[in-house]
């Protein structure tokens, strides 16, 4: 209906390989920029702070961990600790006195570099021992952060980040921490969208597809695996230190726990696999649907309308929860992303019913 | 013998108005000098455009002129042109014309045995081709017409690095030509200023329904004042963006992308391939387009057929805009005022939407002619905010004579003569026209000539009248008149034209001279009936077995009857029989340009006339068929026979 294709021509092939090609999507995606942008001025503290901070930099984490597991097919049940790894180095860096710029950098190195050490398993294993290996690395990082005073502070120690600035601009008030967040995670957006478009990328989509297919036509598996799992924790490292210094400011092992990678799965999975538009309503949907199904159910039984006992009462909005993950993933298997697909392409073949009348 | 135009005082004394240097090539000149840098030819290939300024184009066309006058092309030489549209082509026409040489362009599915005939009249010695394929059949036609001595190709697919004897590539000419250009200081204006406006800028052809074509040269004065009448009677705007999509042998895309797109400086556009016309149409989303009524009402069908298969709210809110714009088109035809209320939701929510689906979103000038054009077709088109026009033209005349203005809105009129043109219509109804876009003669053809052209007034051979507010109605060719056995006079074509409105029907020949009935012989629209069938679940596998399914039948005779009503007492079709193939011009039953060949329908399909007009109710028809590669064969088919009930 507002998809208009006609008169959009290419006199190059570069710009027939533009990411947004049709004005409407190109107007979609400035939109929601520009709203992003100007998320500070639109939207109280309150909810800034509790809602869209989070939501933007859980994106940013759906979307490295997305390159490994929707891209590469690498599944990784451990990805809390790459974030953990990631918190930890930056704020001890910057601690020692090195700029957060090149903190950053250097924690998403450091994460990384131990991500792609536990990575190196997927060479021998695959699947479900895939998942074994990546959840023995959250334990073991676990482990080792909470018993290693150097790193923790002491098993139950809050480590506050000390307060720094990027770029010459002070990274202490709300809005700047959001903008920082936002910045990352456009750049991850871009960057992923630009990645599927390359040859690492297409090598990345091989090796999900079939690795043994992948080496045959010339991919070299080892060289893709280890590049999926270090680009990726570098991606999951920095997500980790934004983490830490946006949003929690004080981080404690707790914090990136066992449920915190399930839940990066779910958002990953609820989203759909490999997507960029997914990961931002995985995110989304994995962190405040049950905010907003808490608040509801809690009004209505304010108002008196859920004739229930007060303890069935607080286990209602979890199992409404769940029973929308399934439902979702059982409507459309392939996500979130798919759902907003479909309707893309409602419009975009609007009146017809396919693309071919 | 070669063409021999140059007695240049008899043809300035022909048109003492025309100024010698007002030419389609001084034009280009202008156009590169004032413009270097604008777009003025653009070419899809392998995905994306390619795209040439003015200033490309002019070095094109000297470059490749002096390329082929030193291969011995000189003044007064006919030159064949064949191929799709391609830059290179219409270059090398310009090109060819600046030698003071004439392009003679071919349509690029004609058969070499055509080509060669063609050849042999016009002793064609030099042959610009598109690619391999025509260069192939060329070098099949040189066998027969040895004369032939250079073919100049423009795609370099199959045929670079290994050219068969007197094949070059165009490039390979046109470096030659850059080359001689580089060395003489002046060739390269003198290229541009040895041509005159006396001069012949392109030889057409007329389609050939009877005997051989006839060669219709046109003049650059010709050209030229046709596109300016049309401009200036508001027909054509100054730089439209206009699809070259046409066949190169229709005078319509020499006027439109050369004449046109010269004089008003157009942007014109050229498909990848045919068969990627409408998806390159909608990529560019011309400002002008230009499509014979056939192709408007396929448009339609393809868009029907869509709806069809569509569901739900996409459906409901068609089926709720469509008819409603429909009905107000409708009353505006009828000059009473059409109200469209929700017009901005329709334009919204469907008519913007197929516009844009179609391509078609930023035409503003949409043109239609050759033909009557279907009620349903022009009130949907204009339904959907085209303001769709007819024009009447002819090759004779630039196909430029008569158009609708933008308020005439009539489906019956094809409007009132451009400024420049004047009109009349004789004692036997025919129409006549006089004008500076009328061309000076058939191509040696002096018999020919003298019936056409008498006093400066051309015949047209259309029966015509005019309305009293001045617009003129098309009946059909004068020639076309018969008489059925009780003296009834009747056009076949008119009818045929009715039939062909419903969009089951794509062809149908209705014959009836000196017979007590008139019979229809219809070619069933495979895309349309087919999804009919799957509709109401008829089982079919080919075209044949479809057109002779027993409810297509019940279809098609519903549909003759429709128009059996709005026909006059006595011409209305009685019986018919669904063809069990189309119409083909490979077989010779129509031009390229899909007109009947009346002569060879009686011929072969002799038999099933004679069983229409016995009243028998089926028939064992030998049907001869022409395969791809020419070989011939025969097949047997029962076809069934049948009546139209209620026909008077």
């Amino acid at each position: 209906m507002f998809y208009r294709l006609s008169g959009t021509y290419h006199t190059t092939y570069e710009s027939d390989r533009k990411l947004w090609k049709i004005p409407a999507d190109r107007w979609q995606v400035i939109a929601v920029l520009v709203l992003a942008v100007a998320a500070p001025f639109l939207v109280s503290p309150l909810y800034l702070g509790s809602y869209v901070l989070p939501w933007v930099i859980w994106s940013a984490a759906a979307l490295s961990l997305t390159l490994l597991m929707g891209m590469a097919g690498q599944l990784h049940f451990g990805f809390a600790a790459v974030m953990a790894i990631g918190a930890y180095s930056s704020i001890h860096l910057v601690r020692f006195g090195v700029p957060f710029e090149i903190a950053l950098i250097l924690s998403g190195l450091i994460a990384a570099g131990i991500g792609t050490v536990f990575g190196a398993a997927a060479l021998r294993v695959k699947g479900l021992y895939l998942v074994m290996a990546t959840l023995a690395m959250q334990y073991l990082v676990d482990w080792v952060v909470v018993n290693v005073p150097a790193i923790s502070g002491g098993a139950h120690a809050t480590l506050r980040t000390p307060a720094v600035s990027f770029l010459f601009v002070d990274v202490s008030s709300l809005a700047s921490r959001y903008w920082l967040a936002l910045g990352w995670a456009v750049l991850l957006t871009l960057f992923f969208l630009n990645v599927k478009r390359t040859s690492f990328g297409r090598a990345l989509v091989a090796i999900r597809d079939k690795d043994f297919a992948a080496a045959v036509i010339g991919v070299d598996p080892f060289r893709t695996k280890m590049m999926a799992f270090f680009t990726s924790s570098f991606m999951g490292g920095v997500t980790g230190a934004i983490l830490a210094y946006c949003y929690y400011r004080a981080v404690t092992p707790e914090q990136f726990g066992f449920d915190v990678s399930i839940q990066l799965v779910a958002m990953v999975l609820v989203g759909g696999l490999g997507s960029v538009i997914g990961s931002y309503l995985g995110a989304g949907f994995v962190l405040l649907a049950p905010i907003f199904l808490t608040n509801f159910i809690a009004g209505m039984a304010g108002a008196g309308w859920i004739p229930v006992s007060q303890n069935f009462l607080s286990h209602l909005p979890l199992i409404i929860y769940g029973a929308m993950i399934i439902g979702f993933l059982l409507f459309e298997p392939l996500g979130l992303a798919k759902i907003y697909d479909n309707i893309r392409k409602y419009f975009l073949v609007w009146p017809f019913r396919h693309a071919k009348s | 013998m070669q063409h021999e135009p140059f007695d240049m005082a008899a043809a300035e004394a022909l048109h003492p108005n025309w100024k010698r240097d007002d030419h389609l090539l001084a034009v280009l000149a202008r156009n590169a000098a004032a413009h270097p840098a604008e777009i003025a030819l653009r070419e899809r290939d392998r995905g994306i455009w390619h795209e040439y300024t003015w200033a490309d184009y002019l070095a094109g066309v000297t470059e490749f002129a002096a390329g082929l006058e030193a291969q011995g092309v000189g003044p007064g030489d006919i030159v064949l042109v064949i191929g799709d549209n391609r830059p290179n082509l219409y270059m090398a026409m310009l090109g060819i014309c600046a030698l003071r040489a004439i392009p003679s362009p071919a349509y690029s599915d004609a058969p070499s045995d055509e080509l060669a005939a063609q050849m042999v009249r016009e002793n064609i010695r030099t042959a610009i081709a598109e690619d391999q394929e025509q260069v192939d059949k060329l070098m099949e036609a040189r066998e027969r017409h040895a004369g032939l001595s250079l073919i100049v190709y423009d795609d370099p697919r199959g045929l670079q690095g290994r050219e068969p004897d007197g094949v070059q590539g165009f490039d390979d000419i046109r470096a030659q030509g850059a080359a001689r250009i580089k060395a003489e200081p002046g060739l390269a204006g003198d290229l541009v200023a040895r041509a005159s406006v006396h001069d012949v800028a392109v030889l057409m052809h007329s389609s050939g329904t009877t005997g051989a074509p006839k060669g219709i040269p046109l003049k650059h004065g010709h050209v030229l004042s046709g596109v300016r009448n049309a401009a200036a009677a508001g027909y054509f705007r100054q730089g439209e963006t206009h699809m070259a999509y046409l066949p190169m042998a229709w005078v319509g895309d020499f006027i439109f992308s050369i004449g046109a797109g010269l004089e008003l400086r157009f942007n014109v556009n050229i498909p990848e391939d045919q068969e990627t016309a409408m998806h390159d149409l909608r990529e560019i989303a011309p400002t002008l387009y230009f499509a014979s009524p056939r192709a408007w009402s396929a448009m339609l069908t393809r868009v029907q057929v869509g709806m069809a298969e569509t569901g739900g709210l996409k459906r409901r809110l068609y089926d709720f805009f469509m008819p409603k714009a429909m009905e107000a088109e409708r009353a505006r035809l009828d000059g009473k005022p059409g109200a469209r209320p929700w017009r901005w939701l329709g334009e919204l929510l469907v008519y913007g939407p197929l516009r844009d689906r179609l391509g078609l979103a930023r035409v503003e000038r949409a043109y239609t002619a050759g033909e009557a054009i279907g009620e349903d077709v022009f009130l949907w088109f204009r339904a959907l905010g085209l303001n769709l026009r007819q024009f009447y033209g002819q090759t004779e005349n630039c196909a430029l004579a008569v158009a609708q203005k933008p308020e005439d809105i009539s489906l019956t009129t094809v409007g009132r003569p451009f400024p420049g043109v004047e009109m009349q219509i004789d004692e036997h109804g025919e129409i006549l026209l006089k004008g500076d876009n009328i061309f000076d003669g058939y191509f040696q053809n002096p018999k020919s000539t003298a019936e056409t052209l008498v006093d400066g007034w051309l015949h047209t051979g259309d029966a015509g009248q005019i309305e009293p507010d001045g617009q003129l109605v098309v009946l059909g060719r004068v020639s076309e008149v018969v008489e059925k056995a009780d003296g009834t006079r009747f056009i076949a074509t008119y009818i045929e034209n009715r039939l062909k409105f419903s969009p089951y029907i794509k062809d149908a020949a209705v014959i009836g001279k000196g017979r007590e009935i008139l019979t229809a012989i219809v070619c069933i629209d495979f895309q349309a009936v087919g999804q009919w069938a799957q509709e109401t679940g008829v089982a079919y596998t080919s075209y044949a077995e479809l057109s002779q399914a027993a409810p297509v039948y019940g279809l098609i005779e519903r549909e003759i009857a429709d128009v059996n009503a709005h026909l006059p007492h006595g011409l209305s079709v009685a019986r018919f029989v669904n063809l069990h193939k189309e119409f083909d011009p490979d077989d010779g039953e129509v031009t390229r340009t899909r007109k009947l060949k009346r002569n060879v329908i009686d011929e072969r399909y002799g038999p099933i006339i004679e069983a229409l007009n016995a009243g028998d109710s089926q028939i064992d028809f030998k049907a001869q068929i022409t395969y791809e590669n020419g070989q011939t064969g025969s097949l047997d088919r029962l076809l069934r026979l049948a009546d139209v009930k209620e026909a008077r």
